[in-house]
C-alpha cells in the first residue's frame, strides 16, 4: 500500500455509491451477468452444506474453473479461493438457482478452454499449466463475460455465508479480517480507542 | 390488550395502506386517538428472530425487498424512451414486510432545516424545474420532529452542529459510541475548519421504551435489526398501535384499487389476500402510506368514470417530480485497523455544505458522513479505476478491509416533471396488476453538486491522513430507495395532489402521507421528515374526524 495518497481514480463501474444509490448501483452494474435476476429464484432450500462432489461441473471443468478462481484470489499466507471452496458455490449456482444460465456459462468455459489450448498447445489444460502461464493467459481474457461471471461468482463464493456452499469454514472472512459475530463492544478499532469525547463548537449552545 | 381482528367486510374508521415509516405512525396515532384502524401490508410479518446476517440473501435474493420476480418494474431515462426491465434492477426499491423500509434503512435521522421548506423563495426559481416552497414551515413541523425523536427513538447530541435548526427538546438518548471512521472524519474535517458532529440515528444507544440498546452487530443498512434496537415501525409504532385494541395490521394483503362512489368519495379498498383472493374492505376514510412509488401506482391504477386519469389526479401530477436524492462517496484506507464492519453505519456527519451557494454556479446542498464499508462480498466487488481486480494485488486490497472506510455525500435532487412513477403500458405483476415504470434523469446541477461534495470528502480523508483514497463514480441515478415527491403537497389543486394537511384536493376522505408528499428532496435523509409529517398529518386528520369534517 502506498504511503501517500495515490492517483485520483474515478471508478469505471460503481458497485458502491453513497446513500440512495447504494442499493441500486449494486444491481445495475453492467457486467453483472444475469445472476441477480436468476438468483431471485433461489430460496433457502437452495442453500445447504458443502456438497460432496459436483452436480454441474465435470471434474476437468471444475479443475479449470477452480484454477481460474485460484488466480483471482490466490492462496498464500491467508486463504484464497481454493481454500474457500468457491468452486462449490459456482457449482451450486449452475446446478440450482441459475440453471438457466448454465448453457451460456458452459459455452463460455468451452471457448476459454479452446482459446487456451490454441495459445498453449503443449499444456494439458488450464488447470495443469504453471502459474505464470495461467496469469499470462488470464490477462488476455480478463474482460470477457465468462471471466467476469467467474470473478463475480468466485467473490460471492468466497465472501457470502458458508451456507451457500462457499466460504468454507469462513476462509474468505478470515482473509478479509471480517469477524462474523452477533455483538461487539467499543472500542471497535484503533482510532476510536483514544478518543476523548466530542468537543462542542459553541459551549453556550451545547447540551 | 390483544391486537384487534376485524370481521370480513366490517366497516372501519380508517384504512391505512402501508405499514412503514409513515403508515406505522398513522396507525399508532389514529388508533390511540380512538379510531378503528385497519392497516394493509402487502408483505409478510417477520420478527427479530427472522432476520439474518446473510449478505447474499438480502442484497442478491430480495430477502426482504420488493422482488422483481413477483413485482417487476421498468426503467427509462426519458419520457420518449421505451422502458425496459434490467435484470435484477428494481428502480424503486423498498422493503416489503410489516414495518416497510423502516426495517432496512440505515437509520440516519437528520431533521430538515428551515431552508428546505422555503428555498424557492430564498433562491428564486430554477428554469425547467418545479422547484417550489412547501406550504408548511420548519416551525410548524418542529414539534413533530421532537415527537419522532422521543416516541420513535433517536440518539443524538442536540446543538452539536452550529448549523442545526432550532429544537424544542434535546434528544432522548445520547449518541451511539463513535467509531474509528467517525474519529477520522472528525479529525480531517476539524483540520479543515469544518464542523463534524455526532450523527443522529434512529437506533437506541441505551434501553428505550422497552427495547434494548444496539449490540453493534454491524448489519443495519439493508438488513432487519436482530436486536430490536433500530427504531423501525415494526418495533415501535406498530406494537403500540396494536396495543390500543383498535388496530389490526393485516399482512400478506395487497391493496390494488381504491374505490370511490358517484359523489367522489372513497368507500374503501380492494385487496388480494395471501391466497390471491380479492376482497373489498369498507372504510370511512383511507390513508395511503404505501411509499412514493406504490402510492402513485395505486392512485394511477384506481381509475373510474369519474377519475379516468387515476384517483386524486385532476392536477395530472400524481407520480411526477420523483426525487431520489444524489450523492457520491470516496473510499479511504488508513494505516491502522478501523474494523468498520462493527456497529452502526454512521457516527459522525457534517452540514457545512447544507446551503446552496449561487457562487458555485449550480444549485445543491447536502451533508457528508463517515460510514462503514459495505459487507465483505459487496466490498470485494467494488471497483475503481486502476484498482486491481484479481491476482495478488487484488488480494492485498481485500486484506485492507479492516483498515478502510467510506466518506459519503448526500445531496439534493431537483423536482422535474419528466422524472416520474407511471404505469407500464404492458408489464403486469404476479397478481395481474399493471406494474411500476420509473422515468428518471438527474438534473445537471444535482450531479455537479454531488461531485462538489465528493471533492470535499476527498479533502477530508486527505486531511485525516488516509494512505489511499479512491472515488466512486458520480453517476446518473437508475433507481433509488428514497421515493420522494410523487404526490406533492401544495395549496394549489392545479399543481399539487394533497393540501397542507395531506388531504387530497380531489377526494375529501382520502389522505396521503409518505415520501410522496415532499415538495423538495431535502439533503438525502428523508425518513425523519416522513415520520414528522405523519405525526402532524395524523394530528390534523384525527381532529377533522372528530369534528365530522371528513
Amino acid at each position: 500500500m502506498s504511503s501517500s495518497t495515490e492517483k485520483d481514480d474515478m471508478s469505471r463501474r460503481s458497485f458502491l455509491a453513497a446513500g440512495t444509490g447504494l442499493f441500486t448501483s449494486i444491481w445495475v452494474a453492467a457486467e453483472w451477468p444475469g445472476i441477480a435476476a436468476a438468483a431471485h429464484h433461489a430460496d433457502d432450500a437452495a442453500a445447504s452444506p458443502t456438497p460432496v462432489g459436483f452436480s454441474y461441473f465435470s471434474p476437468a471443468d471444475a479443475a479449470d474453473v477452480e484454477a481460474i478462481g485460484a488466480q483471482i484470489v490466490p492462496s498464500g499466507a491467508t486463504p484464497g479461493a481454493r481454500e474457500a471452496h468457491a468452486i462449490y458455490f459456482l457449482d451450486r449456482t449452475f446446478a440450482t438457482y441459475f440453471a438457466a444460465g448454465a448453457p451460456e456459462y458452459s459455452k463460455g468455459l468451452a471457448d476459454f478452454q479452446s482459446k487456451f489450448h490454441a495459445a498453449y498447445p503443449q499444456a494439458a489444460s488450464f488447470a495443469a499449466a504453471d502459474a505464470d502461464t495461467q496469469i499470462a493467459f488470464l490477462k488476455t481474457v480478463d474482460h470477457t463475460p465468462f471471466f467476469e461471471t467467474t470473478r463475480m461468482l468466485t467473490i460471492l463464493g468466497m465472501f457470502t455465508s458458508p451456507k451457500y456452499s462457499g466460504n468454507y469454514q469462513g476462509a474468505g472472512w478470515k482473509l478479509m479480517g471480517f469477524v462474523d459475530q452477533h455483538a461487539f463492544t467499543p472500542p471497535f478499532g484503533y482510532y476510536d480507542r483514544e478518543y476523548t469525547g466530542f468537543v462542542p463548537y459553541s459551549p453556550e449552545k451545547a447540551s | 390488550m390483544t391486537a384487534k381482528k376485524f370481521k370480513p367486510g366490517e366497516m372501519v374508521d380508517f384504512v391505512v395502506v402501508g405499514s412503514g415509516a409513515a403508515g406505522g405512525v398513522m396507525a399508532r396515532e389514529l388508533s390511540q386517538a380512538g379510531f378503528s384502524v385497519l392497516v394493509f401490508e402487502q408483505g409478510p410479518r417477520l420478527g427479530a428472530a427472522d432476520f439474518e446476517h446473510d449478505e447474499f440473501k438480502y442484497w442478491f435474493l430480495s430477502g426482504i425487498t420488493v422482488s422483481p420476480k413477483i413485482s417487476p418494474q421498468t426503467f427509462r431515462k426519458t419520457p420518449d424512451a421505451v422502458a425496459t426491465q434490467t435484470p435484477g434492477n428494481q428502480p424503486a426499491l423498498y422493503a416489503r414486510l410489516v414495518g416497510g423500509s423502516s426495517n432496512h434503512y440505515t437509520a440516519n435521522f437528520w431533521r430538515f432545516h428551515e431552508i428546505d421548506f422555503n428555498e424557492r423563495s430564498v433562491l428564486g426559481g430554477i428554469p425547467g424545474t418545479a422547484f417550489a416552497d412547501w406550504p408548511i414551515s420548519y416551525q410548524e413541523l418542529e414539534p413533530y420532529y421532537t415527537k419522532v425523536e422521543w416516541e420513535v427513538g433517536v440518539s443524538g447530541l442536540a446543538y452539536a452542529s452550529p448549523f442545526d435548526p432550532p429544537r424544542s427538546k434535546p434528544y432522548p438518548m445520547p449518541p451511539l459510541p463513535v467509531k474509528s471512521s467517525g474519529v477520522l472524519l472528525e479529525k480531517g474535517a476539524r483540520a479543515l475548519g469544518l464542523h463534524p458532529f455526532p450523527a443522529p440515528m434512529a437506533i437506541a444507544s441505551e434501553p428505550f421504551r422497552g427495547r434494548p440498546s444496539c449490540v453493534h452487530c454491524g448489519f443495519c443498512m439493508g438488513f432487519g435489526c436482530e436486536a430490536r434496537a433500530k427504531s423501525s415501525s415494526l418495533y415501535t409504532m406498530i406494537p403500540e398501535a396494536e396495543a390500543t385494541g383498535l388496530c389490526e395490521v393485516r399482512s400478506g394483503s395487497y391493496v390494488y384499487h381504491v374505490d370511490t362512489n358517484p359523489k367522489g368519495r372513497t368507500t374503501g379498498v380492494h385487496y388480494f389476500d395471501a391466497g390471491k383472493r380479492s376482497h373489498f374492505q369498507p372504510a370511512r376514510a383511507v390513508v395511503l402510506s404505501a411509499n412514493g412509488a406504490e402510492t402513485s401506482r395505486l392512485l394511477l391504477n384506481s381509475t373510474s368514470n369519474r377519475f379516468p386519469h387515476g384517483l386524486a389526479n385532476s392536477s395530472g401530477v400524481v407520480g411526477k417530480h420523483l426525487m431520489f436524492n444524489q450523492g457520491a462517496a470516496v473510499h479511504a484506507v488508513f494505516e491502522h485497523e478501523l474494523n468498520e464492519y462493527k456497529s452502526v453505519q454512521v457516527t459522525r456527519i457534517l452540514h457545512d455544505f447544507y446551503l446552496s451557494d449561487p457562487k458555485r454556479g449550480f444549485y445543491g446542498g447536502g451533508g457528508i458522513d463517515a460510514r462503514m464499508n459495505p459487507q465483505p462480498a459487496i466490498w470485494a466487488m467494488s471497483e475503481g479505476g486502476e484498482l486491481p481486480r484479481w491476482g495478488a494485488e487484488y488480494k492485498a486490497r481485500l486484506e485492507a478491509f479492516p483498515r478502510s472506510m467510506v466518506s459519503a455525500g448526500h445531496s439534493t435532487s431537483l423536482p422535474l416533471e419528466s422524472n416520474s412513477v407511471s404505469i407500464d403500458p404492458s408489464l403486469k405483476d404476479a397478481w395481474g396488476i399493471p406494474a411500476i415504470r420509473v422515468t428518471y434523469k438527474d438534473h445537471p446541477d444535482d450531479l455537479a453538486f454531488a461531485r462538489f461534495l465528493q471533492d470535499r470528502s476527498y479533502e477530508i480523508m486527505q486531511a485525516a491522513g488516509a494512505q489511499k483514497i479512491w472515488r466512486d463514480e458520480v453517476a446518473e441515478n437508475t433507481g433509488g430507495v428514497h421515493l420522494l415527491g410523487t404526490c406533492r403537497m401544495g395549496d394549489d389543486p392545479k399543481s399539487s395532489v394533497v393540501d397542507k394537511f395531506h388531504r387530497t384536493h380531489d377526494v375529501p376522505n382520502l389522505f396521503i402521507c409518505d415520501g410522496s408528499s415532499f415538495v423538495t428532496s431535502g439533503r438525502g435523509q428523508p425518513t425523519m421528515t416522513i415520520q414528522a409529517l405523519a405525526f402532524r398529518a395524523a394530528d390534523h386528520i384525527g381532529r377533522f374526524a372528530k369534528a365530522n369534517e371528513i
